[in-house]
């Protein structure tokens, strides 16, 4: 009896003693941003949801080889590549502009990216929410086939929402629509608005290494004669300051107006290309 | 028998009553990481410490994404390649301090033993540092080293020239009686 009495008196002051102090840390929990979706700024060919850093600045060189198919005599495309070379800036951590210039069409392109909404922890929003918006300026010599064309002629623009969710450490998924438009399109079957649906992953393999991977649907069906969806699958390895994307793709245009509606490609005829994406990030500016 | 329950009942509410707790939630834990190549230090001003005077437990927590860095880079890569901030996104401290007087004012040297819980790897640690007692205040103060081994944090060859193997760790910390 006096033992029960003993137990029943005490135990709540024992337990009380030992839980408080550690309810006194839990108390604090605050949601918190979940970070690092993906490792690189672009999955493959398509926007990630990351930007830079504020104050950091991405170099980022790219080059898609040509076609596998073509054997020893182009020793599987490695003789013939396309470059892309560009420079992101952080702005703020959540903010970032580009330029970049690619072989592809001489192209030019001028870009913005904002995450504006971030995926939370412990409540807030389950998704992480990125806009990016690129304007593209082709450089080719104009035909002389008679046909009078402007400086507006040669832009294209690109919009699209990259809908993020990092579902583990591991595993992260992407929605990504996108709209584009051509102020002009050189043949009449060819509308001067496309839109596309694609989805992007990563799967990471260890700390240093991931599968990523990228389909974009073309809509409306049907779809102009000739192009095809595109489909990416790559390989990151991060070593520090660099971070090496190698892939293989059917679309071998590295700027979004090219791999999502004009890819001539197909994975099922051999039209594949090898190419790599090597990011390099250099703190320009001081900023915590 | 019930005088006896009283009796129990009042001695426990009085100790409970002596139960003195000295806490904060902004406390500050920085460190360094030294190589001839490069200094990498990195702060958080987002820690939490209980202080209890009644059993002389005191511990700290710190949330790892609260760790900022200069550079945005090494803030990824702390928290993805060498913290896994997501699997284990605390680093704790629970001990016992031992060679305290109480009501002394000024600062006293202290030793503190208890376990150190980083990146999901608990050593048991005797770490030493100071506590002076200001009126209604504790403050705590401590620098001590962190092997990166002891806690399974791996740093590869490629940069075993940039991030040192010891990590020197600063805390300071101000406990207001609560």
């Amino acid at each position: 009896m006096l033992a029960l009495a003993l137990t029943v008196v005490l135990s709540p002051f024992v337990s009380w003693g030992q839980d408080d102090l550690m309810n006194f840390f839990g108390e604090e929990e605050k949601p918190t941003v979940v970070t690092s979706a993906f490792k690189a700024g672009r999955i493959i060919n398509v926007q990630s949801p990351e930007t830079c850093g504020e104050g950091e600045m991405n170099f980022i060189i790219a080059h898609r080889f040509g076609r596998l198919s073509d054997g020893w005599y182009d020793l599987f495309g490695l003789d013939n590549a396309q470059m892309r070379m560009g420079l992101d800036y952080g702005i703020t951590d959540r903010i970032q502009v580009g330029v970049a210039r690619s072989t592809f069409g001489k192209t030019l392109e001028g870009n913005l990216k904002w995450r504006f909404l971030e995926q939370m922890n412990g409540g807030g929003s389950p998704v992480s929410l990125t806009g990016y918006s690129v304007a593209m300026r082709d450089g080719l010599r104009l035909p002389e086939d008679g046909i009078e064309r402007k400086g507006v002629h040669r832009m294209s623009y690109v919009h699209q929402l990259v809908i993020t969710r990092k579902w583990s450490p591991e595993f992260s998924l992407a929605v990504i629509p996108s709209l584009v438009h051509r102020n002009l399109v050189d043949r009449p079957d060819r509308p001067n608005d496309v839109s596309t649906l694609g989805v992007g992953f990563r799967y990471k393999l260890n700390r240093r290494m991931s599968v990523n991977g990228e389909y974009h649907y073309l809509l409306p069906r049907p779809i102009e004669d000739g192009l095809h969806n595109s489909l990416s699958l790559g390989l990151d390895i991060e070593t520090g300051g660099h971070v090496f994307q190698l892939h293989v793709t059917n679309s071998r245009g590295m700027f979004e107006r090219a791999f999502l509606a004009e890819t001539p490609g197909r994975w099922q005829d051999g039209d594949l290309y090898f190419g790599f994406n090597i990011n390099r990030v250099f703190q320009v500016r001081e900023t915590r | 028998m019930r005088n006896f329950t009283l009796l129990l009942t009042l001695c426990m509410w009085a100790s409970a009553g002596h139960a003195q707790r000295f806490v904060t939630r902004d406390a500050q834990i920085s460190f360094l990481s030294e190589t001839p190549l490069e200094d990498i230090q990195a702060e958080s001003l987002a820690a939490s410490a209980i202080f209890d005077m009644a059993t002389g437990e005191l511990a700290f927590q710190a949330p790892i994404l609260s760790f900022h860095f200069p550079k945005a880079l090494m803030e990824e890569h702390f928290n993805e390649n060498y913290m896994e901030s997501e699997q284990f996104p605390k680093a704790s401290f629970r001990g016992v301090v031992a060679g305290l007087v109480p009501d002394k004012e000024g600062e006293q040297m202290v030793t503190v033993t208890g376990t150190l819980d980083m990146h999901g790897v608990a050593k048991e640690r005797a770490i030493e540092g100071t506590m002076t007692r200001d009126g209604e205040w504790w403050i705590v103060a401590s620098q001590f080293e962190v092997a990166c081994e002891d806690h399974d944090i791996d740093i590869p060859k490629v940069v075993s020239e940039n991030i040192a193997e010891i990590i020197g760790v600063t805390l300071r910390a101000e406990l207001k009686l609560k």
